[in-house]
């Protein structure tokens, strides 16, 4: 299944599952991401994908199992201390800083790296300062490399959706994540957007960034991601290679057994 | 380093605050002994006003007990100078950190709560601190009459009585909130704040101690009344609980949604509204309450943000 070089896995879920209300929303899932690839988690609506990434990022406590990141537990820890470890996410519905600045929003990313205290914010000592310039600048690089420059002073959401979702992700990619998790990243845009989309998510994993995505658009799915997992039922019913997927009669089945406009593409 | 485009009425309040503080500089000369005091109290009331500011219209908590911060430091103050004979200048520091510290502790159990909930667990807090300052607990806070002859400041040998010292020590220590409040707006800790007003969600996916912060908010809040209070304590000379009772607290959260939220001049503005135009209109005083109450309802209906919105950017 999963044949990746390397040591361990990056991510690793270990027979996870997690019920709200007597409803099993994940059963019993496991896969396992390593480090460098590009993962893809899909299934039909309500399979239960972004609760599968609430519970790796510490929203949501699996009643069972473990969740592991580079060989170490981090289950239903707080999700402050999980971006601690470099697991960066964005959402499904883009949850950016509202009336802030392009800027001021992805300035959130930096947070982690920021040294300065409380007392010196307060006295806006020189090193804080200072501090703030180089912020500043290094988020500016990454603006630019998100062709986000010129709206780097708009409010973030004021702007077209497609920008939007790419403030989001300026917002993790500042923070030099190990792995990103991207909620539908290609929920909203249109085709251009979404083929430049596949371009950018294939750059930040040649920076050294694993990725874990969820998305409906099969344009993306099948032309950026090594792998691909996919669930129904909060359950895991195939693994393997793109082009395996397509072909898998478990898979066709799920698919085919709803009517699913969003696999038009 | 970066240079956002800012709107023209942006720049000229860049200036207007310096210009409006030092305007402020000559009020002792020119105007008569009423008014100077009128401003001592107006400056002294923009501090609280900004440090409730920092709760709410920054880190977003509807935070309905702040008089209680205000109180504490007054009553620190008092209570030190009229029974220990401490200098005034030796009790502000206690003060500030007691008020601090008090902040800490009253909000670390509620900061978790949802935006109504803790505004009612807020107004708890004030409720029993009037209580307890009335009902004279430990025996050092003089019940419902308070404490009276507390004594002037003096600086290097020189006392500070004149209404017009006690109005420049006010003017002074308001220039550091505001010279405190800019800081803010420009680090980390003031981002985060707001951050965490907008979505807490995620702001902690992205590393955010939600919880620290907010009660770094309180703390930074409650140590900047606690400095007010000092400063009232020694301009009306004594205390009394009557001065930070709950509908006080209503004041200042109403001055900060009414001026406009995490922005410096609203604040102010709404500060002047209350507290220096009554005076104006002194055969109308009486009225303040109904003509404040009238200019809440008008500006949430018409201008939500407040009369004086945060201007974007920083």
């Amino acid at each position: 299944m999963t044949a990746p070089a390397g040591e361990g896995p990056l991510l690793e879920l270990d027979r996870i599952s997690i019920s709200f209300g007597g409803l099993r929303a994940v059963d019993d899932l496991s896969f396992r991401v390593a480090q460098g690839e590009i993962k893809g988690l899909i299934g039909p609506n309500g399979a239960g994908k972004t609760t599968v990434f609430n519970m790796i990022t510490g929203v949501y406590r699996p009643d069972v199992g473990a969740v592991r990141f580079a060989g170490e537990p981090i289950t239903g820890q707080a999700p402050h201390l999980i971006a601690r470890r470099g697991i960066m996410r964005t959402f499904q519905t883009i949850r950016l800083f509202t009336g802030m600045t392009v800027l001021e929003n992805v300035l959130a990313g930096q947070h982690l790296r920021t040294r300065q205290s409380w007392w010196q914010s307060l006295l806006g000592t020189p090193g804080q300062r200072r501090e703030e310039a180089e912020l500043v600048e290094r988020t500016l690089d990454t603006l630019k490399r998100l062709e986000l420059s010129e709206v780097a002073h708009e409010v973030a959401t004021s702007l077209p959706y497609g920008m939007q979702r790419r403030v989001e992700l300026a917002r993790t990619l500042v923070a030099s994540p190990r792995l990103l998790i991207l909620d539908e990243p290609a929920a909203g845009l249109n085709d251009r957007e979404s083929a430049a989309l596949n371009d950018t998510i294939t750059s930040i994993r040649d920076g050294g960034v694993t990725i874990l995505l969820v998305e409906h658009d099969m344009n993306v799915v099948m032309n950026v991601t090594d792998s691909i997992v996919v669930i129904n039922f909060g359950k895991k019913i195939a693994e393997g290679g793109p082009a395996e997927i397509q072909r898998d009669p478990a898979v066709i089945e799920a698919y085919l057994g709803q009517d699913d406009e969003e696999n038009a593409a | 380093m970066i240079a956002p485009r800012r709107p023209a009425w942006a720049r000229v309040a860049r200036v207007l605050g310096p210009a409006f503080w030092l305007l402020g500089l000559l009020v002792p000369l020119l105007l008569s002994g009423s008014w100077i005091s009128i401003l001592a109290i107006f400056a002294i009331y923009a501090m609280v006003a900004l440090s409730q500011d920092i709760v709410l219209g920054r880190a977003g908590m509807y935070d309905m007990g702040h008089a209680v911060y205000f109180g504490v430091g007054a009553y620190a103050t008092a209570i030190l100078n009229t029974q220990l004979g401490w200098p005034i200048f030796a009790t502000w520091p206690i003060a500030i950190l007691v008020a601090a510290l008090v902040g800490v502790v009253l909000s670390a159990p509620i900061v978790k709560l949802r935006g109504d909930y803790l505004l009612v667990a807020t107004i708890g807090f004030n409720i029993i601190f009037v209580l307890a300052l009335g009902n004279n607990v430990g025996n050092v806070t003089g019940g419902p009459d308070g404490i009276f002859g507390i004594g002037v400041p003096h600086l290097f040998g020189w006392a500070l009585s004149s209404q017009g010292a006690l109005f420049y020590l006010d003017w002074l220590a308001l220039a550091a909130v505001l010279l405190l409040m800019r800081n803010l707006e420009r680090s980390r800790v003031g981002r985060v704040f707001r951050y965490l007003k907008e979505d807490e969600l995620a702001a902690t996916t992205l590393g955010v101690d939600a919880r620290y912060y907010k009660i770094l908010a309180f703390a930074i809040g409650a140590g900047v009344a606690g400095a007010a209070g000092t400063l009232f304590a020694v301009q009306l000379a004594s205390v009394s609980p009557g001065s930070f009772v709950f509908t006080e607290s209503v004041t200042l959260f109403a001055i900060v949604l009414v001026g406009g939220q995490a922005s410096i001049p609203g604040v102010l503005l709404g500060t002047a509204l209350m507290f220096v135009v009554p005076q104006v209109f002194r055969g109308l005083a009486q009225y303040r309450y109904f003509a404040f109450g009238i200019a809440m309802i008008v500006v949430m209906v018409l201008r939500p943000q407040g009369i004086w919105p945060r201007g974007r950017a920083r």
